[in-house]
């Protein structure tokens, strides 16, 4: 109540401010426009000014003053005042073309104008050329008849002249006549135009200061409502709804749609708060009994931690055990290597040796060509001896005949021929046995050829697998090598193996320490766990407070 | 008395020297178309043609070995007035032996030209005669040549 009455006492006051102030303002401007308007008494004043000032001061657009001064020119003799009569004609002459220039560049280009700028204008133009070019020349050499024909000359320009002046001034009457008309008519449209917006300007300043009033009443109502909302929130009470008619489009209806929000979000976030106690405190029990289960297993694992610690000892013994072996392997692999070598050295001596044998074995084989060409050779020798031995048995026997047929002289020839036969029976003999022994000889020979191509063919045979087991002994030298170079490779493995189970051993000791720590700190985290029940069950009651529904 | 001793198969026979004119060793003979059994051929002797007869053919009924041991001997057989040379191919016709003493042997239709023994020894030679030995168709030449 108190707010509202504020708040539209002094809309209402600033409303009348303004009012009162634009009304004063509208009198101040009405008057004003009725002082300073055409025939008005500023109006008035300023014109009377100027009418005193065009009736004393003889006109310089008008050239009355110098057709006047050129006739008091025509009877004066004395020289002091004709050259001070010349030079105040020459100053109106200047003033003359001062004025006439401003009116040139003035007045438009219309019947005045004309009148104004080019009549008048070049009658007067013309009076001052013939006066200065013509007059005062024939005054100053004293040729007074000249000077009055001239003189007759510029009272016609003159004439013309003041024409144009009659008619330039009947023409600026009438045009001021009218503009004072026309000024008196816009003003009364303006009085009255002035008179329709100050009706206007207050009707919308009462309508602003109504309408004003009126949202100023529902912004103070919710706003009202917004506060109390916001006290009994405080007061922890979050089961208050604003109505929906309050909520609007404006500021304060968005600000109480906002608290409604506020407070739903509030409500559901107490409502989980609730929810979560109650889950924390389960959780908490869950909790202090998992963290007791966990210290009996990390008691175990303590003992399992031993167990593996010995195991480990254990296996470091072992690969020390296993890497000493390994490096008598690592020995006996390098002698076999060596021994190989020296195998390989020898197949070498062996390969040269059956070389030369093969060498030898071809050797022999050609000298027991040669040796069974010999024979063939011998073969023919003795079958020529043969045929010798059969003629000389064949002469023998016919011999004997004859022998037989001489009878008693033959007798000395048949025991000679009976003789010869003999011989030639020994040598077919011998013959034979040189044939026989001839052939066996051959035999000999060829199967010694023959043993020979297979000792030849033997003894390649030989080189070839000797190249052979070379090879392999290179093989089995490279392998050996590559043996040894893996157990080294093993050795390192062995050495880093027993090294890492040293430093597994030493990490189950600092896992032991820390299974320990471990326990120490399970008990740790167990009164934690009692002291965050307790804490629960206190965030419990003070959530308790929160009044959630109606 | 000696004889000229020579091998037919497994047997040994001898010939009287007094029959032997020449021994010749084995050569090319002129070839006899149709001839009879036994003939060879022709074997161009002392200016006449010699038929040679196969030994080996008409005892054991084969051809001689065709060895240098085998040899022709020429042999003057007597017919009517004047005598005939023929050629007999033999064996190992190689020795000549002296004849102390004969034993007859047993003279058979079948083989007349079969006669005595050069010894009681089983390899001792039996005496051939060599004008029963020729064939019979070579005999009836021979005859039909003196008629004529």
């Amino acid at each position: 109540m108190h707010h509202e009455s504020q708040l539209a006492t002094r809309l209402i006051f600033m409303v009348s401010a303004f009012a009162a102030l634009f009304l004063l303002f509208g009198l101040l401007s009405w008057r004003t426009l009725d002082r300073v308007r055409v025939k008005g008494p500023i109006y008035e004043e300023i014109i009377l000014g100027k009418d005193l000032i065009a009736d004393v001061l003889p006109p310089p657009e008008y050239i009355i003053e110098p057709y006047l001064l050129a006739r008091q020119i025509k009877d004066e003799t004395d020289p002091t005042r004709l050259a001070t009569f010349i030079a105040r004609g020459e100053a109106l002459r200047l003033e003359y073309e001062n004025r006439a220039e401003f009116w040139k560049r003035t007045l438009k280009k219309d019947e005045l104008g004309d009148l104004m700028n080019i009549a008048s204008y070049r009658n007067a133009i013309e009076f001052f050329r013939l006066r200065d070019e013509q007059y005062i020349p024939a005054i100053q050499r004293g040729d007074r008849e000249r000077a009055v024909a001239v003189l007759g000359l510029m009272d016609k320009r003159y004439e013309a002249h003041r024409l144009a002046i009659d008619g330039v001034v009947r023409i600026s009457v009438q045009r001021n006549a009218a503009a004072e008309l026309r000024a008196d008519r816009e003003i009364e449209n303006q009085r009255q135009v002035l008179f329709l917006l100050a009706l206007g300007i207050l009707a919308i300043v009462f309508a602003i200061a109504w309408y004003a009033h009126r949202n100023a009443k529902i912004l103070s109502d919710r706003l009202r409502m917004a506060s109390e909302i916001a006290s009994s929130v405080a007061g922890g009470d979050l089961s208050t709804e604003v109505p929906a008619s309050a909520m609007g489009d404006d500021e304060a209806g968005r600000l109480l749609s906002a608290i409604q929000q506020m407070t739903a979000s509030l409500r559901a976030v107490v409502t989980r708060v609730k929810q979560a106690s109650i889950e924390l405190m389960s959780t908490a029990t869950e909790y202090a009994a998992t963290s007791r289960q966990q210290e009996t297993t990390v008691q175990s694992f303590g003992a399992s931690t031993n167990q593996i610690a010995a195991a480990v000892r254990e296996i470091t013994a072992t690969s020390s055990e296993l890497l000493a072996t390994m490096e008598g392997v690592n020995a006996v692999a390098s002698q076999t290597a060596n021994l190989a070598e020296q195998g390989q050295d020898g197949l070498r001596n062996l390969d040269s040796t059956m070389e030369r044998m093969a060498q030898a074995a071809n050797t022999m084989a050609a000298r027991l060509a040669a040796i069974r060409e010999e024979a063939a050779e011998i073969t023919g020798v003795v079958t020529t001896i043969s045929k010798v031995a059969d003629q000389t048995n064949l002469l023998s026997i016919n011999a004997a005949i004859e022998a037989e047929k001489a009878g008693e002289q033959g007798l000395g020839f048949l025991v000679l021929a009976r003789e010869i036969r003999r011989l030639a029976d020994q040598t077919a003999v011998a013959t034979l046995d040189i044939e026989h022994m001839v052939k066996q000889m051959q035999n000999a020979v060829s199967a010694g050829v023959m043993e020979i191509d297979r000792f030849a063919e033997e003894v390649r045979a030989g080189v070839t697998s000797v190249v052979r087991v070379g090879g392999q002994f290179g093989q089995i030298i490279g392998q050996v090598r590559t043996l040894s170079e893996r157990f080294d490779a093993v050795n390192d493995g062995m050495r880093s193996q027993s090294l890492g189970a040293r430093q597994i051993g030493e990490a189950m000791g600092g896992l032991i320490d820390g299974a320990r720590q471990t326990s120490q700190s399970l008990r740790e985290f167990n009164s934690a766990t009692e002291s965050l029940r307790d804490a629960v069950v206190t965030l419990k009651q003070e959530i308790a407070q929160f009044k959630v529904s109606g | 008395m000696l004889a000229l001793a020579f091998r037919l198969g497994n047997s040994r026979y001898a010939l009287r020297t007094r029959d032997v004119v020449e021994v010749l060793p084995r050569r090319p003979l002129r070839e006899l178309p149709a001839a009879p059994a036994g003939i060879v051929g022709l074997l161009p002797y002392r200016g006449t043609l010699t038929p040679v007869v196969d030994l080996c053919r008409v005892l054991l009924d084969r051809d001689c070995a065709p060895r240098r041991s085998t040899r022709i001997v020429i042999v003057e057989l007597p017919d009517g007035d004047h005598t005939r040379l023929v050629g007999l191919l033999a064996e190992q016709v190689l020795d000549f032996i002296d004849v102390t003493a004969t034993l007859p042997g047993l003279r058979l239709p079948a083989t007349p030209w079969l006669t005595e023994h050069l010894g009681d020894a089983p390899e001792s030679p039996q005496l051939l005669e060599p004008s029963e030995l020729l064939p019979e168709a070579l005999q009836q030449l021979f005859e039909r040549e003196a008629e004529a």
